[in-house]
């Protein structure tokens, strides 16, 4: 296993009395803490502080920590097998470096690790995934893989962490924020109790033209002015297709246009909307003749789009 | 390796008792009785007041993790609680807003 240096996690010395372990541990867990922080890698961060500190606060887990002796961070070590019998760990040689994690060790010890003798049925644990997918995919529904590596209990409650591969059908109108389980697929039971759960948790991959909001889709329909002034049909995408939008005359920039269940679908049945905002841009470059034409426009107008400034000054002052 | 095709299940249609809940969540009955009690995590509406959903089920996950990396007490989970939740309604607000914002004229 692979061995993590738990006082360079908090940041204090190996001789660190239990106020300092626990001063590091909140100010870490104040800066990385999944509730705090949204930053990218904040939660394996704070995962790590928490296991340092799950350890190192616990007298009992501590000795058996400093005992294991000084490796490098990342090193692949076991434990002598003077501590497994000092620390009661039942070792055994199948497979024992790549399955065990270093924080497995001392599960069984201190005040948290009371799962010993209990005898009574025990559900198993629940997991939790995070699982990315397109907007594309949430429209169709689709399959994703899982690889997973989930701790659990052998008979001889030692904990261990066993791969598990998962195929899973995410249906059609799964949605930011979602959440879809897969029942019995957690943590085993132990004693006779029922499996725990899985849950994968649904999130939207940012989309180059699609803005979700629940199961309605935004998207920018830019247009020229012209067209907003002459009304237009514009041809737009959806999740289902392209399809023609009828713009009418005199649209304004910012006006929503709806497309009646062009979203993503929902579960109960029915569809989202897709509301195509409206741009006006302007070309970047002109020649000549239109901007004679933008001339001839100019003279031509009467139309003033600040009227409502000129008013609302004439009442400041 | 062998991998099967799972189905899954929307969280939503998800009903639990009160011992359920404190299973499936971990966190010992009587500090759930204190939330529930303290209204950090509510029982369905139509149900008697005695079952509970996938919002509780989610909630009380957050608690015993809470209660797991800090030592909260049912007073200080109950404030935490209440404040996650603000975030989250504010967040999705905020998601919602900026899905109606035309892209161009967003800062980032």
């Amino acid at each position: 296993m692979q061995y993590r240096d738990y006082y360079a996690i908090l940041g204090v010395a190996r001789d660190a009395s239990e106020e300092q372990i626990k001063q590091a541990y909140r100010k870490l867990a104040r800066k990385y803490h999944p509730d705090v922080s949204k930053e990218s890698g904040a939660e394996e961060k704070f995962k790590e502080v928490a296991e340092a500190y799950q350890t190192l606060k616990d007298p009992q887990k501590r000795a058996a920590y400093d005992q294991l002796g000084t490796h490098r961070a990342g090193e692949d070590f076991r434990p002598s097998p003077d501590w497994q019998k000092q620390w009661e760990w039942q070792g055994d040689d199948s497979g024992f470096a790549e399955q065990i994690d270093l924080s497995d060790l001392f599960a069984h010890l201190g005040a948290a690790g009371a799962r010993g003798g209990a005898q009574r049925p025990m559900r198993g644990r629940d997991f939790e995934v995070a699982v990315p997918i397109t907007i594309e995919e949430a429209y169709e529904g689709t399959q994703i893989d899982l690889d997973l590596n989930m701790p659990e209990y052998d008979e001889r409650g030692r904990l261990r962490r066993v791969p598990q591969a998962f195929r899973a059908r995410i249906p059609k109108g799964a949605t930011q924020g979602q959440r879809l389980r897969l029942p019995g697929k957690g943590g085993r039971g132990f004693n006779g109790g029922s499996n725990g759960d899985l849950y994968l948790d649904i999130s939207l991959r940012p989309h180059a033209l699609y803005r979700p909001s629940g199961h309605d889709l935004y998207l920018d329909l830019p247009l020229a002015p012209w067209e907003a002034v002459l009304g237009t049909t514009a041809e737009v995408p959806t999740p289902g297709g392209r399809v023609r939008l009828k713009v009418p005359s005199g649209t304004a920039a910012g006006q929503q246009l709806r497309l009646p269940r062009r979203g993503l679908p929902k579960p109960q049945g029915g569809s989202g909307d897709l509301y195509a905002i409206v741009q006006i841009v302007v070309p970047a470059v002109t020649d000549e003749r239109e901007r004679a034409l933008y001339q001839q426009l100019a003279e031509a107008s009467t139309f003033d789009p600040r009227v409502q400034l000129a008013q609302e000054s004439g009442h400041a002052h | 390796m062998r991998i099967e095709l799972n189905e899954v299940l929307w969280v939503e249609e998800q009903i639990l008792s009160f011992d359920e809940l404190a299973e499936s969540s971990g966190l010992p009955p009587r500090l759930l009785a204190e939330l529930v009690q303290g209204g950090g995590i509510q029982p369905l509406p139509d149900q008697a007041g005695s079952r509970y959903g996938a919002s509780a089920l989610a909630a009380a996950r957050h608690a015993r993790q809470l209660q797991e990396d800090f030592e909260l007490d049912a007073s200080a989970l109950l404030l935490v609680l209440g404040l996650c939740d603000r975030v989250a309604e504010l967040e999705a607000s905020l998601r919602e807003l900026q899905a109606r914002l035309p892209r161009w004229s967003r800062a980032g």
